[in-house]
């Protein structure tokens, strides 16, 4: 059963690469076309994480740091065994467990990058250095272009962007949905391959909402609230969460529909657009400050020619 | 070419003797009536030693700030300061850059009244903002610079095709160095000119003179965009705040953001140019044009009540009015921030406070600390991100921040004492001139018995 789904999802998503192609020719309509700055994703793929599913076992949290590269984040253990406290340069990856006071209730949750459909680190980075990836969606980082401004950090959030604070070299750390993978022909992402429940899984972001929405169905009231996290959450997520508990009480944030960069552009995008706006209003100021000028300037002239002092800008 | 050529140290001179050479100009500037004309009428160098004792005590602390901003740049961010990844600004972009840049706004909310709206008057305090919005702003560069973590990344601001457009901080990591090292520059170049010119020979002279039609018939464009540009990443920096939604608390988090730090800027620009003014003249021993300094004051007053109304209009409009008078940690922090400007806002409105030296002078200074904590506040205080962290400032930190102030400070007292910018009387440029006079003689009559004795 398990192995059979995982294949058909494997195969949802080398539809969805065949799809990609295809819609290839749509995307340069559709990023001209959307009010928002970033480019829709043309085949957005994501994961989709089920409390109810999680034994909390962390095989995504070790499978995740090996496949990336990681040093072991292992201070807390005193160096025995990998225990980061949050996500951190080191775990871009971490499964932590919510108790309630009483004990009554109790929910692992797996965070990492939501891969927002609009997403804030992107729209604020100011060089592109992160970037949403037109047909994937996956927001990824390119060092050449980053400067290092932890503007990401500020403005993501799910707090997700971990900065190397003891490097030299800093890089902005976060999932990016293991690309290099994807990228180099593995069918799924570390974390999902290795969970041994399905608590997390890998495809195309449509289908997993389906995936999500016949779950709530066919047990109603199992989940909170009977729907999505990351559906609508800040203009869609394309990782999407099913909770029994509710969705603040395991660190994911309570959020407006609307998007943060439709949110902070609304305004920004009419008064620069085109530039029009300024280069009008400098027009203007130069035509007054020209006007104001002359006198000035015939003034200062007068008074200079009279034997009096050179006028001082 | 200063006063060690003949001798007189800075800060001795008598006054000049009249008999020896007379330059004093056949025109008088009173003639047109003393309505008209201010105490103040032009930019005169302060005559004082350079280095004195407190000049040298600034330095230190800009030593020690600069120090450790080199080990900061060779090595990393996280053993000099307190940033974290929930706090991931620190104060070197929360308080050297978006809240002490306000202060540096004087360049454009002067200026702005001087040339888009007339005010003639403001133009003899032109310099004291110009010079003073230039040492904010490098210093607040410097900020920038040490603060990214990948600095040698930032020759992309170079590359217009690799800009994203669409960032408040490509916007502010554009403008902001345009602004200081090309407009603020040019606006402060004819300081330099001045300078060259009086103690310049005929050759410098003339060549000063040639390129003076040139400047002049390009100033007023010029000025047009060191207004624009300004104004520009003023209000980006608040457009900053924006995208960190609901992070920041609703009392300050708004669409108005951006309208209300540039006004906010353009207010501490009013006042600080006064706490300088004032401070100089205290220092120095200058006279005071109250007249001048109130008109400062009325205008900061009245752009303060504009600012409350926009702010308060905004809160209505958003339905939070009732957040200001839960009187939790947020509300009280804004009711105070408010009640900063108001004040200075309403005893402003009263002339005999207006003209009375030390009610101005108090009032400018809380209304830059009021200016201040509104463009502090957001970035830091009201910024929360839902953990249990805070943060603080590490000492190292706090130490390069104070460094990048003092060389601020120290900026402007060298420039005060070597170009004309602080406003005086008409005599004491007279006086000035005229020891300059004394000076050149002096010096070539030394020049001409050097050349005797060879
Ligand atoms: S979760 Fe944060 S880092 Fe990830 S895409 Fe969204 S805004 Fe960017
Ligand atoms: S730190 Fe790098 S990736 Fe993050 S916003 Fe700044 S330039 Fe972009
Ligand atoms: S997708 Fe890759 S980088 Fe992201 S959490 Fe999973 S294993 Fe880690």
């Amino acid at each position: 059963m398990k192995l059979s789904r995982r294949q058909a999802l494997r195969g949802a998503f080398g539809l969805g690469a065949t799809a990609a192609v295809a819609t290839g020719a749509a995307r340069a309509e559709s990023t001209s076309a959307t009010e928002s700055e970033q480019p829709k994703a043309s085949a957005p793929i994501g994961l989709l994480y089920d409390t109810t599913r999680c034994i909390g076992c962390k095989a995504c949290v070790t499978a995740c740091t090996s496949a990336n590269g990681l040093a072991p984040d292992s201070g807390a253990s005193e160096g025995l065994h990998q225990m980061p406290q949050d996500l951190n340069s080191r775990t871009k990856n971490i499964i932590k467990l919510y108790t309630s006071p009483d004990g009554s209730e109790r929910s692992f949750v797996k965070r990492q990058c939501m891969h927002c459909a609009e997403p804030a680190c992107a729209s604020g980075c100011p060089f592109h250095a992160l970037r949403k990836d037109p047909v994937s969606g996956v927001i990824g980082w390119d060092g050449e272009l980053c400067i290092g401004c932890r503007y990401c950090e500020v403005v993501c959030p799910f707090e997700i962007p971990k900065f190397e604070w003891d490097r030299f070299n800093p890089k902005v750390v976060k999932c990016e949905l293991c690309r290099h993978l994807l990228d180099a022909g593995a069918a799924e992402p570390a974390c999902t391959a290795a969970c041994p429940t399905d608590a997390v899984i890998f495809g195309r972001r449509e289908e997993l909402l389906h995936d999500a929405k016949g779950r709530i169905e066919s047990s109603p009231g199992k989940y909170h609230q009977n729907r999505v996290y990351g559906e609508k959450e800040a203009g869609g997520t394309q990782v999407l969460y099913l909770s029994h508990v509710p969705f603040a009480r395991i660190g994911l944030p309570v959020l407006e529909d609307m998007s943060l960069p439709e949110y902070a552009n609304r305004y920004h995008r009419i008064i620069y657009q085109w530039m029009a706006l300024p280069a009008a209003v400098y027009a203007v100021m130069a035509g007054v400050i020209r006007a104001r000028w002359k006198k000035h300037d015939h003034e200062a002239m007068e008074i200079e020619r009279a034997g009096g002092p050179m006028d001082q800008l | 070419m200063n006063a060690h050529t003949t001798g007189v140290a800075r800060g001795e001179r008598a006054p000049a003797p009249a008999s020896q050479v007379r330059i004093r100009p056949a025109y008088d500037a009173n003639a047109s009536g003393p309505s008209v004309v201010n105490m103040w009428q032009r930019g005169v160098p302060v005559d004082e030693k350079l280095w004195t004792p407190s000049v040298i005590a600034l330095l230190v602390v800009a030593a020690v700030g600069i120090v450790l901003a080199i080990y900061r740049l060779t090595g990393n961010l996280g053993s000099v300061s307190g940033m974290t990844d929930v706090y991931a600004w620190g104060v070197w972009k929360t308080f050297n850059v978006m809240t002490l840049t306000a202060l540096g706004t004087g360049g454009l909310s002067i200026g702005a009244a001087a040339w888009i709206f007339g005010r003639k008057d403001f133009h003899v305090v032109m310099r004291t903002a110009l010079v003073m919005s230039l040492m904010f702003y490098l210093t607040g560069l410097l900020a920038l610079g040490i603060d990214v973590g990948r600095p040698w990344n930032f020759y992309h601001v170079l590359m217009p095709w690799k800009w994203n457009v669409h960032s408040s901080l490509l916007e502010v990591a554009v403008c902001m160095p345009l602004y200081a090292t090309l407009f603020l520059a040019l606006e402060n170049l004819p300081m330099l000119g001045e300078r060259l010119w009086y103690y310049g020979s005929n050759e410098t002279r003339a060549r000063l003179t040639a390129l003076r039609r040139p400047f002049r018939g390009a100033y007023p464009f010029l000025i047009a965009g060191a207004y624009m540009l300004p104004a520009m990443h003023q209000s980006s920096l608040g457009a900053l705040l924006l995208l960190a939604g609901p992070k920041v608390h609703p009392l300050w988090q708004t669409p108005a953001l951006p309208l209300l730090y540039l006004m906010q800027a353009g207010i501490c620009g009013f006042g600080f140019t006064i706490v300088t003014l004032m401070t100089s003249c205290l220092v120095w021993q200058r006279p005071l044009d109250l007249k001048v300094i109130g008109a400062l004051g009325d205008w900061m007053s009245r752009l303060i009540l504009v600012w409350l109304g926009v702010r308060f209009v905004d809160l209505y409009v958003r339905g939070e009015v009732g957040r200001v008078f839960t009187f939790d940690r947020y509300s009280t922090l804004f009711l105070i921030e408010n009640a900063m400007v108001f004040v200075p806002a309403v005893i402003l409105r009263s002339r005999k406070f207006a003209r009375t030296p030390r009610i101005v002078f108090n009032m400018a200074v809380m209304t830059c600390i009021g200016g201040m904590a509104y463009r502090f506040i957001p970035t830091t205080v009201s910024y929360d991100p839902g953990h249990q962290f805070s943060y603080f400032p590490a000492l190292p930190e706090l130490l390069v921040m104070l460094g990048l102030i003092a060389l601020a400070i120290v900026g402007f007292n060298l420039a005060a004492k070597l170009f004309a910018v602080l406003p005086a009387p008409f005599d004491s440029w007279v006086e000035a001139v005229e020891w300059l006079e004394v000076e050149r003689h002096q010096a070539e009559a030394k020049s001409h018995g050097n050349a005797a004795h060879d």
